[in-house]
């Protein structure tokens, strides 16, 4: 840094009569409060050596050499900290009004409507749940949820509403529904201090910051979907925490290992894993900030950086402990807060594995679960679909439409009700028809008994009583999928006769070992037929047969043994021992038979919720009236009915605020096109921006155009239904880059752009300002959003308008669809 | 000037972080000795005999016993299909672009097949209808053949050396998976190959660089375009050549745009050359093929039923007789509905079994013949005029002289045979059973009047102001029903038996807009005489035909989703997890199972990981001040790897976005530019070693390779092989060729569908749907109703 303070001193002779206007840069610089770091490490001196670098008018260096020569250099030190003080008291004034107001237009009228609004219908019950400690299932993480149950139970609620409907009321059921939606009310006010600091640390200008923050918080959809109880205002919150807490850490990477850079650093980890907490689209805000850091470690890594690589290798060290095993444990402490909360049987059970439905209070699973013995008459239900293996007296015809040809065997189907023909007769192989199949070797338990219990990796025949026939798959194309194989049944002859193609292997889907003798239970595990011959699995699927199978499913053996719709369960179990679906037992041998069980680890029980969590996530493919694609979000084409009443033709819509959405994306991308720029210009070795201006800009501009398109572009890849809501992180930081970017054109249009060159010190340029067209223009444009907020107020307060007419008139776009319109 | 002098300072290195130059690696690349990237110009005489030789070889390997099997294989039942298609000129619709069903039927005709033979199923015999299916295949076995100097000619432009160029294409020749699928009638032979010729004549095009502007240097670059353009023309697969040679070129000009010797006018030069050759060249040569796709089917077929009215039109046996243009009150007309093909708002004397028992509405498509256009009068409908309310009394209005329709005139539209009127009321539709779908019926009677929600008003599809008026075959119309709000819909649901299969109509509200529009396609009015203006279908241009014909192999291609049971997913293609049962022998002889040669397979993967170690760990030290691995001939390997691995990473990576069902042989083309970098790498591993060192490292290759590809020649040329050899082959347990099936007969016919030999048949292969679904002729792809 030394040489660079030489050459500054330097600086003003060359250029004294260029440049006649530095009161200005020389309050702002000399102040050298907040802003770059290079100022922070020098200190004293460094201010010093600023004040003489920006006094360029000959009677000014000579005033300032006096200065020097004859005051304590003390004395200017003093001064420069007074006009300090009165900046960071700018900064603060500015900060407050900003916070202030983004809390009061957050909680204007929160207690409007009284009704269940929107998706409240879906969070407002998770929080019922947790309240009543019954388990639910939902696609996001828990943290949200637990959030506002934590809220509703400080406000003595008991969560005896289900938000059923939308238009519920909530007075008259009395839910504290104020308190539950200052939960994510707070968040969203606090997105607005959030990213007026984030935007203070990145050099922006105190009025530049101001600017940016109130145009946030005049933004019509932020402030729609903040005042309902939604997770999307502390996803949003949380996500630009992270980005905060980042530029934090990395304005730190001049100390690296002190307090303060640790403390950046592990809160960085923090706010991921809250971010992630609320859903899963916070792995979005870990990619933008995990290429950060491989960005920060590639640039650590450079030999001209002079650390060893023992020393590279710590900052790896710290940040991965930071930044993935600390996130991680946060991440699953909330699952485990989860597990603890949510102990009895609720209506989540039905998605999980009959294992992790019998860990909870009153689960079906723990009740009527026998050991099935051999000769017991049972029935096989589907998983997903939900038909009993059936079959009847008729046959499958000779030929089909299609001109193919049929077994004419005995159908074989998938019924939905309870049936006699449902009812399969559970035989064991006999050794000396089924070749290699050996003697079994019974346990001491089941000689005792006179029993013997169906096992996993069993080889099974399945009697049919009703008909007196086998079950059996053969060569044969089946009806609807000629890919498969048809399935129909056998009298006894034919059986004995292709014995290998009756036999059917059983195997438990939660039993991954092969030599495991774990007994099949009914109700509780899952498992699957496959034929020992043919290697093919029973299978169903929605197809529904022609009237000659009464429209019942197809059944058939399918190849690809591991499809879901492979995946069966025994249901109902008919033995002379077996009453009431438990077993009549000879010696009272209960309690051992409970030790068998094994419970569920934690991990084991999370591994299962998020794999879950991920396939129903992806499964959310039906449309929905208001669903949208990620292209038309940043153009605002379309918005969200969220709740409507005829009376006073009141409704709320989620609608950006179009004066601010459109030019933010225009600044957006303003970016990208003088990036592409630059980057050309410098390859013709013409360089305008110079390499320190050009390193904040990719440092911090680009960054921000990092998370706005990491935050969108993973959007198009989603084949699950979207809504314009998921954009909000996304518009955030797309409002920050534009900001960053008219300032940027600011400081160059304004007359202190001028000065930038190679040699101006980053700090000087930092300090530079837009000139009065600049701000008159920042001031048009935020008079416009305001009006514009104003304007499209009623439709985000849910306040009313007088008339359709007036309704219609707020329809700029055709696309918005509005109600009562 | 002293500015000007600290402008051009260098900035000093081991500064603070702020003194970085903006881009170390230029930096560092201007530091040491500059690598001129020059590779040899296969202008060595020998090369060309090597090429030959090589030529002559793979000709040996690939077309053995190219007759064996006489019977259709795999997705011979499509390609073979089209073939018979072309040479009837029955117009058809597939997934993918002509040229490679082009080539296909151009080797039928060349040896004579009249295309009467149907290639119905796999395993169908050939030799019985006689059918020149060895010309047929060895059309795709020749472009298969000629893929191997390709190679060799890359691996030269490329500048890598001989001995590993000839391996390279050794590898190629001896790749059982290539050889499998360039000896059947597939596409694919013809997509790697011209995949590898762009890739070829780009390699060549780079070796000019020296020389811009030069004779060499245009046609290089002008035959990559038309390469491009024909690779293209085979599969969309050919769009990620697009996009490895386009970014290669920016790549290129990137590297000229930094030689600030070249004026601003001799960079927009180049820039100008390469779009004309690479945009422009491919984009003619695949609309031509486009053009003489529609030449060569002229005749309607199984594919006209995805097309619009205006499409169909320009098909023979499918012509529309004009009819009057303008529509009035009293006059008789048939609705055709436009999305579906499902014919005309039709009705008969049956009624609904449930809902409000009243007579059926459905869409039916027996029109009769064109002169006689009117053959099925049950769907035809007169306009009449809206009741009128006159002091509490209904009056159904007189017309007395020809009144034409506009848009939003209320109308009621009477069932011409059966005297009901259209009519929609507030119960759910037969099929569709949800909110959105009201029941359209036919209801009244000749005398009745009836009541208003016979009511519907007719609009245009866009309203123009200009032209309100609703004319006949001109004007796409839709039906909103006055009182419900909601539009007459239909889709291809089909009625049970009680509606005759027939197609479904309701009254939808959210319905798409595309499945309630409608159009007058015949008018005939009382007022109006045979002397009146006439309209017919516009002859669509080549331009509209050939973007509808695009957007239809769109919607076609997303919705092939439904699964086969030799699909795979593209993380199970580098490690050949598992392959694809082409054909199985009835007679217990031999089969044909699609699986690489497990030698060449997995050394080309793991050349790819070796590939990316090798740069990161050089990244990174060069990062670390170490530059051995930026000079020589490393430097230069790395280049053409780069160029390599860019063409398998951008042939491969792409599938993963796709949801359609997908196989092994997608992988081809990344497997064709893997197999290269492995040479790539062998080189420059082995280059030290001297040439003749070499040579015998490659020999070594080549061996385990060739002998490797013996091993598992009996499931590549579908030969006999014992079950002891069969069983040695069974490296992996999803390998799942049926040794047990040897020396064994299959016994019912119905079977070999679902046995080992599931191929194309049903739902097989890379285009079912297109086959499976119009066969029956006005079917057309299902669509959703319930999406707004």
């Amino acid at each position: 840094m030394a040489d660079e303070t030489l050459r500054n001193r330097k600086g003003p002779k060359v250029k004294h009569d260029k440049s006649p206007k530095v009161d200005k840069i020389q309050k702002s610089e000399a102040a050298g409060k907040s802003g770059s770091d290079s100022e922070k490490e020098n200190g004293p001196a460094r201010v010093v050596a600023t004040v003489i670098e920006t006094v360029s008018t000959e009677s000014d260096v000579n005033a300032a050499k006096a200065n020097l020569q004859n005051t304590n250099p003390a004395k200017i030190i003093k001064d420069a900290k007074a006009r300090a003080q009165r900046r960071a008291w700018s900064y603060h004034l500015a900060l407050a009004f900003v916070t202030l107001l983004s809390f009061a237009t957050r909680v204007y009228r929160i207690s409007e409507p009284a009704q269940v609004v929107f998706d409240e219908v879906h969070f407002g019950k998770f929080a019922s749940y947790y309240l009543r400690r019954q388990y639910y299932f939902d696609v996001h993480p828990p943290l949200g949820k637990l959030l506002l149950a934590a809220t509703g139970w400080l406000a003595g609620y008991d969560g005896h509403f289900l938000f059923d409907k939308i238009g519920n009321d909530y007075v008259e059921n009395n839910v504290p529904y104020v308190a539950l939606r200052l939960t994510p009310a707070t968040a969203g006010a606090l997105i607005i201090p959030t990213v007026f600091l984030t935007l203070k640390e990145m050099g922006m200008s105190v009025a530049g910051a101001t600017f940016a923050a109130l145009l946030l918080v005049f933004d019509n959809a932020l402030i729609a979907q903040s005042r309902l109880i939604l997770l999307d205002s502390m996803l949003t919150f949380f996500a630009i925490l992270s980005v905060y807490t980042w530029v934090k850490f990395y304005k730190q990477r001049h100390r690296a290992f002190s307090a303060p850079w640790w403390f950046w650093l592990s809160m960085t980890g923090v706010a991921l894993a809250l971010t992630t907490g609320v859903k899963m689209v916070g792995l979005f805000t870990v990619a933008c900030i995990g290429i950060a850091v491989l960005f920060d470690l590639w640039e650590l890594l450079d030999i001209r950086r002079g650390l060893s690589m023992r020393q590279v290798g710590r900052h790896f060290a710290a940040r991965a402990l930071c930044l993935i095993f600390l996130p991680i444990a946060i991440y699953l402490s909330f699952f485990y807060i989860h597990f603890a909360v949510l102990i009895n049987s609720g209506p989540g059970d039905a998605f999980h594995t009959p294992a992790f439905q019998a860990e909870l209070k009153g689960s079906s699973m723990n009740v009527g679960t026998p050991a099935i013995p051999y000769h017991a008459n049972i029935t096989f239900k589907n998983r997903d679909l939900k038909v009993y293996l059936h079959s009847h007296v008729d046959k499958y015809p000779l030929r089909y439409e299609d001109g193919r040809i049929s077994s004419e065997g005995q159908q074989v189907t998938g019924y939905p009700h309870r049936d006699a023909n449902n009812f399969w007769t559970l035989l064991p192989a006999e050794p000396e028809l089924a070749g290699s199949h050996a003697e079994y070797e019974p346990t001491d338990e089941e000689k005792r008994k006179n029993l013997r219990y169906l096992k996993h990796g069993d080889h099974v025949r399945l009697h049919h009583p009703k008909t007196d026939s086998y079950l059996i798959t053969h060569d044969v194309a089946s009806p609807l999928t000629p890919t498969h194989m048809e399935m129909t049944t056998v009298k006894e002859d034919v059986a004995l006769k292709r014995y290998n193609e009756t036999l059917w292997k059983v195997l438990l889907l939660e039993e991954d070992d092969e030599t495991s003798q774990a007994k099949v239970r009914a109700r509780r595990g899952h498992l699957k037929l496959v034929n020992v011959h043919h290697k093919v699995a029973v299978h169903t699927h929605k197809g529904v047969l022609p009237p000659w199978g009464f429209g019942q499913q197809e059944i058939n053996g399918n190849k690809n043994t591991k499809e879901p719709k492979n995946i069966w369960f025994i249901d109902e179990v008919q033995h002379p021992r077996i009453v009431n679906g438990t077993e009549i037992e000879d010696e009272p041998e209960k309690k051992e038979e409970k030790k068998d069980e094994k419970r569920l680890s934690f991990l084991q029980k999370f591994f299962e919720l998020q794999s879950v969590m991920i396939s129903a996530n992806a499964g959310l493919v039906k449309p929905h009236p208001y669903s949208s694609t990620p292209i038309t979000w940043p153009f605002v084409l379309r918005g969200i009915s969220f709740w409507e009443t005829k009376e006073g033709l009141r409704q709320i819509y989620l609608l950006g605020n179009p004066i601010i959405w459109w030019p933010a994306i225009v600044g957006t991308f303003m970016y990208l096109a003088m990036w592409v720029l630059d980057r050309i210009f410098l390859r013709r070795g013409v360089d305008d921006f110079r390499p320190p201006v050009r390193r904040w800009w990719d440092r911090s501009i680009g960054f921000l155009f990092l998370a706005w398109a990491l935050h969108w572009l993973p959007f198009f890849l989603f084949e699950r239904k979207l809504f314009l809501h998921h954009y909000l992180p996304s518009f955030i930081f797309s409002v920050m880059t534009a900001a960053l970017v008219f300032e940027f054109i600011g400081r160059i249009a304004g007359e202190d752009g001028a000065k930038v060159d190679f040699r101006t010190p980053i700090a000087v340029w930092m300090k530079s300002q837009g000139g009065p067209i600049y701000w008159g223009l920042l001031g048009l444009a935020l008079g416009a959003a305001v009006w514009s907020f104003y304007y499209f107020a009623p439709l985000t307060y849910g306040l009313g308008f007088e008339s359709v007419e007036a309704i219609r008139a707020h329809k700029w776009l055709t696309s918005w669809d509005l109600q009562h319109a | 000037m002293d500015m000007d002098n600290l402008r051009q300072r260098k900035p000093r290195v081991g500064d603070a972080d702020a003194q970085f130059p903006l881009n170390a690696d230029d930096e560092l690349k201007d530091a040491v000795p500059r690598i001129v990237y020059r590779p040899a110009k296969p202008a060595d005489g020998t090369n060309i005999y090597i090429a030959v030789l090589l030529t002559i070889l793979a000709l040996v390997v690939r077309l053995y016993k190219i007759t064996n099997p006489a019977e259709v294989v795999f997705d011979e039942v499509h390609f073979g299909g089209f073939a018979s298609k072309y040479i009837n000129g029955k117009f058809f619709m597939d997934v993918h672009p002509p040229l490679g069903k082009l080539l296909i039927a151009a080797s039928g005709v060349f040896a004579g097949f009249d295309g009467s033979f149907d290639f119905k199923g796999i395993g169908s015999d050939y030799l019985g209808p006689k059918v020149p299916y060895v010309a047929m295949r060895f059309f795709p076995g020749l472009f298969g053949v000629l893929l191997v100097p390709i190679a060799f000619l890359t691996m030269k432009n490329l500048g890598y050396s001989k001995p590993s160029a000839i391996l390279a294409a050794l590898l190629v020749t001896f790749e059982n998976g290539l050889v499998t699928q360039s000896r059947l009638i597939l596409l694919d032979s013809f997509l790697v190959f011209f995949t590898g010729l762009t890739a070829m004549m780009w390699s060549e095009f780079l070796t000019y660089q020296d020389d811009p502007f030069s004779l060499g240097w245009f046609n290089s670059l002008a035959l990559t375009g038309v390469a491009l353009g024909l690779t293209l023309s085979v599969k969309w697969v050919g769009l990620f050549l697009v996009a490895l040679i386009g970014l290669s070129t920016i790549q290129n000009l990137w590297k000229l745009l930094g030689d600030t010797r070249n004026s601003l006018t001799t960079i927009a030069r180049h820039f100008i050359v390469r779009a004309i050759c690479l945009i422009v060249i491919p984009m003619a040569v695949y609309m031509a093929m486009f053009q003489v796709h529609f030449w060569a089917l002229p005749n309607s077929g199984s594919g006209s039923s995805f097309m619009s009215p205006e499409f169909q039109a320009t098909l023979k046996g499918n012509e529309i007789a004009a009819t009057i243009k303008q529509v009035g009150y009293g006059s008789k007309v048939y609705f055709r509905h436009e999305a579906t093909n499902g014919g005309y708002l039709h009705s008969h004397k049956s009624t609904y079994p449930g809902g409000s028992k009243q007579q059926q509405m459905t869409c039916y498509p027996f029109r009769g013949f064109i002169d006689e256009f009117l053959a099925d009068e049950n769907s035809g409908f007169t306009l009449l005029p809206p009741l009128e309310v006159i002091n509490g009394t209904i009056i159904e209005t007189n017309v007395t002289e020809f009144k034409r329709i506009k848009h939003g005139d209320i109308i009621r539209l009477e069932h011409a045979v059966t005297n009901k009127r259209l009519h929609s009321h507030d119960i759910r539709a037969p099929v569709t059973d949800n909110e959105n779908h009201y029941e359209a019926s036919g209801y009244g009677a000749a005398g009745f009047t009836g009541d208003t929600n016979d009511h519907w008003r007719i609009e245009q599809l866009e309203f123009d102001y200009k032209n309100p008026w609703i004319d006949a075959i001109h004007t796409p119309i839709r039906l909103v029903h006055v009182n419900l709000g909601c539009k007459l819909f239909s889709h291809s649901v089909k009625l049970p038996e009680w509606g005759f299969g027939q197609q479904e109509v309701t009254c939808a509200k959210n319905g798409k807009k595309r499945l309630t529009t409608w159009r007058i396609e015949y008018n005939e009015n009382p007022w109006l005489d045979a002397k009146a203006e006439k309209v017919n279908y516009q002859r669509p241009s080549f331009l509209k035909k050939f973007i509808e014909i695009h957007q239809t192999m769109w919607r076609i291609n997303a919705g092939l989703t439904s699964s086969h049971p030799f699909d795979s997913r593209p993380d199970s293609w580098p490690t050949l997890k598992r392959g694809i049962s082409f054909w199985t022998s009835k007679k217990g002889g031999g089969q044909i199972y699609l699986i690489g040669n497990p030698v060449i397979w997995y050394s080309a993967t793991l050349s790819l990981l070796v590939y990316v170690a090798f740069e990161a760990v050089s990244a990174a030290l060069v990062k670390r001040g170490i530059k051995v691995t930026t000079t020589g001939y490393i430097a230069q390997a790395s280049q053409g790897g780069w160029f390599l691995f860019l063409g398998w990473f951008l042939h491969y990576i792409p599938f993963f976005l796709m949801a359609r069902q997908l196989f092994l042989h997608h992988y081809f083309p990344a497997l064709y530019f893997s197999i290269l970098l492995f040479c790539a790498i062998f080189d420059t591993a082995t280059r030290r070693l001297g040439t003749a060192t070499q040579s015998l490292a490659a020999l070594f290759v080549a061996a385990a390779a060739v002998w490797m590809f013996y091993e598992f020649s009996p499931l590549t040329y579908g030969t006999v092989m014992t079950k002891e050899h069969c069983k040695r082959l069974k490296w992996r347990s999803r390998w799942d060729f049926d040794c047990n099936r040897i020396g064994r007969k299959v016994k019912s016919s119905v079977s070999q569908v679902v046995s080992g030999v599931t191929g194309g048949a049903h739902g097989g292969g890379a285009s079912p749907v297109a086959e499976a679904v119009p066969a029956g002729g006005a079917v057309a792809p299902v669509e959703n109703p319930d999406e707004t």
